[in-house]
């Protein structure tokens, strides 16, 4: 794990009003894993870290991808080229992939597809197929950004590929692994399709290094366990998703 | 050079507070040499589950949580946490909590004599718990009767932490320390409660918190400079400390030591940093006088 003082150097938008910042930390960009996630804190700012799944690590640079949403999430799309932030990470357990699975399918709804380019990358190291499933909203607020040896789109208005959420989209026969990423109750569905799935899922996280106890998950096993060390990547069915927030807000109130 | 408050021998004057801090062994990156003490996780005789998600919300320039004191229990506290401590060049005080007050006295005894154990923090003023916690701390009667249990069972040293939800600090301070306790932490969170616009419904699902952070400082000075006054024991202040000018407001209000928490949330080496920070202010700490009485307007 590294504490990383980190300039902004490279912004686009992957979809309407998603943006993906490039920031330098090397450190954390040469030792990231799919799935995980670093903690970003802006001085001045809110009082505590905001944490993203790492979306790519090349060469130096380490990316995110956010939308506005709240205060902090306006403040790092308003910083400007060679704005420094603090990066902390890598952090948690990210995506465990299977050499003699043969082919992965990369599952994601909105900006669920943040761990997903990592996942594409890891997989193909690994040799494996790698179907790409994403949907959005409409088809101006899809990821533009896929990297499949397959490529599937799902919106809801259907204005691109199904007509339904990404979940509709996954191919019925032999997807292999599954990996989904996106709201929480998109996850939960998942579950209910692919118990051995592995989920990324999203909580409210205090620290994202496993002191604050904040980020509770509760698990089939009846304990809370903490999305931010034994998660955020989880096997399906080991979480009690009745019990996790489906929706999370993120607007500090002033 | 080590300094002695309550019968704990720090290293520097700030420590980690309660809950923030682990166990010792979760927070990476924080310079260790810079470690006044640290104060544990506040552990019940049993393992507790804590409370459902959500249990943390950001508020301006704070937080609250309701983790409910999620933990393994004395046992576990003892077997897999003690031993790694002994060997640690700071001391662990081990935050004790009870539902009533005969397992506080039965906490006390168990942690008495264990090795890596320097001391006890007696939380009387946790807010997230259904039973004991802050209705001990608000009493002054009650917070005594807690105090004089702990003290009975143990001969370590045994610091209270108070709780600001209440009238007048000062009179729960005297009752603790005529109970017999060595030092008193001031202060524990504050309870608070936001709802969220969307469902209407509290944001925390234990639905009230405690509030920590920035936001509360200025009124942890001043109920830590409230107990100060209140007793001759030493005093440890608590709330919102997270660079070196923080703690020196505590530490100039009478504290001996601090604790900081929240900030560790924020940034891993905040002790580590407000510690190399505090030299600037020696000069100040060292001429500093207490305040002469207030002069009526």
């Amino acid at each position: 794990m590294h504490d990383v003082r980190a300039p902004l150097v490279a912004r686009r938008e992957v979809a309407r009003g998603m943006w993906a910042l490039g920031f330098e930390a090397e450190p954390i960009a040469a030792s990231v894993r799919a799935g995980q996630f670093v903690n970003v804190l802006v001085r001045p700012g809110p009082l505590l870290r905001r944490p993203f799944s790492v979306y790519r690590a090349d060469g130096a640079v380490v990316e995110i991808v956010l939308r506005a949403v709240g205060a902090g999430t306006r403040q790092l799309l308003d910083l400007r080229d060679g704005d420094a932030v603090s990066l902390l990470g890598p952090l948690g357990r990210g995506f465990h992939l299977e050499a003699a699975m043969r082919r992965v399918t990369l599952v994601s709804g909105g900006l669920g597809v943040a761990p997903m380019p990592l996942a594409a990358r890891d997989a193909r190291r690994l040799g494996l197929d790698v179907t790409w499933v994403h949907g959005a909203r409409t088809q101006a607020e899809l990821c533009s950004e896929a990297d499949g040896d397959h490529v599937r789109w799902a919106t809801d208005d259907g204005s691109l590929g199904v007509r339904g959420s990404a979940l509709d989209a996954v191919p019925a026969h032999d997807p292999g692994q599954v990996l989904v990423c996106g709201p929480n109750r998109m996850l939960a569905a998942a579950a209910a399709r692919w118990p051995d799935a592995q989920v990324a899922i999203e909580t409210y996280m205090g620290c994202g290094t496993g002191v604050c106890l904040g980020c509770a998950v509760p698990r089939a096993s009846g304990v809370y366990d903490r999305a931010c060390t034994e998660g955020p990547v989880y096997r399906a069915d080991s979480i009690r998703w009745d019990e996790l927030p489906a929706h999370l807000h993120y607007e500090v109130p002033a | 050079m080590t300094l002695r408050v309550g019968g704990v021998d720090l290293k520097t004057p700030v420590m980690a507070a309660s809950g923030t801090f682990g166990y010792g062994t979760e927070v990476p990156l924080c310079d260790r040499a810079a470690l006044g003490g640290m104060v544990s996780k506040g552990i019940f005789l049993r393992a507790r589950p804590g409370t459902p998600p959500p249990r943390i919300v950001e508020t301006p320039s704070g937080m609250l949580n309701a983790i409910g004191l999620q933990g393994p229990g004395v046992d576990a506290v003892v077997s897999d946490y003690a031993p790694l401590w002994a060997a640690w060049d700071f001391p662990v005080l081990v935050n004790v909590n009870g539902e009533t007050v005969d397992e506080y006295g039965e906490l006390a005894a168990r942690l008495d004599g264990v090795p890596g154990v320097a001391g006890l923090e007696v939380n009387i003023s946790c807010p997230n718990v259904r039973e004991g916690g802050m209705f001990f701390g608000n009493d002054p009667g009650a917070a005594a009767a807690v105090t004089a249990a702990v003290r009975a069972r143990t001969r370590l040293p045994v610091w209270v932490k108070l709780t600001p939800a209440v009238t007048d600090i000062a009179e729960v301070a005297r009752a603790c320390e005529a109970a017999g306790a060595d030092a008193l932490s001031a202060v524990n969170t504050f309870v608070g409660m936001s709802f969220d616009l969307g469902s209407g419904q509290p944001r925390l699902s234990f639905r009230t918190g405690g509030l920590s952070g920035p936001a509360i400082r200025p009124l942890a000075v001043h109920l830590a400079y409230r107990a100060v006054r209140a007793v001759s024991v030493p005093v440890i202040g608590i709330g919102g400390i997270a660079a070196a000018e923080d703690a020196v407001e505590f530490l100039l209000a009478g504290c001996r030591a601090v604790q900081v928490g929240t900030a560790t949330f924020v940034d891993p080496n905040a002790i580590g940093r407000i510690v190399a920070g505090l030299g600037r202010y020696q000069r100040l700490l060292d001429t500093s006088r207490p305040l002469p009485p207030r002069t009526a307007p």
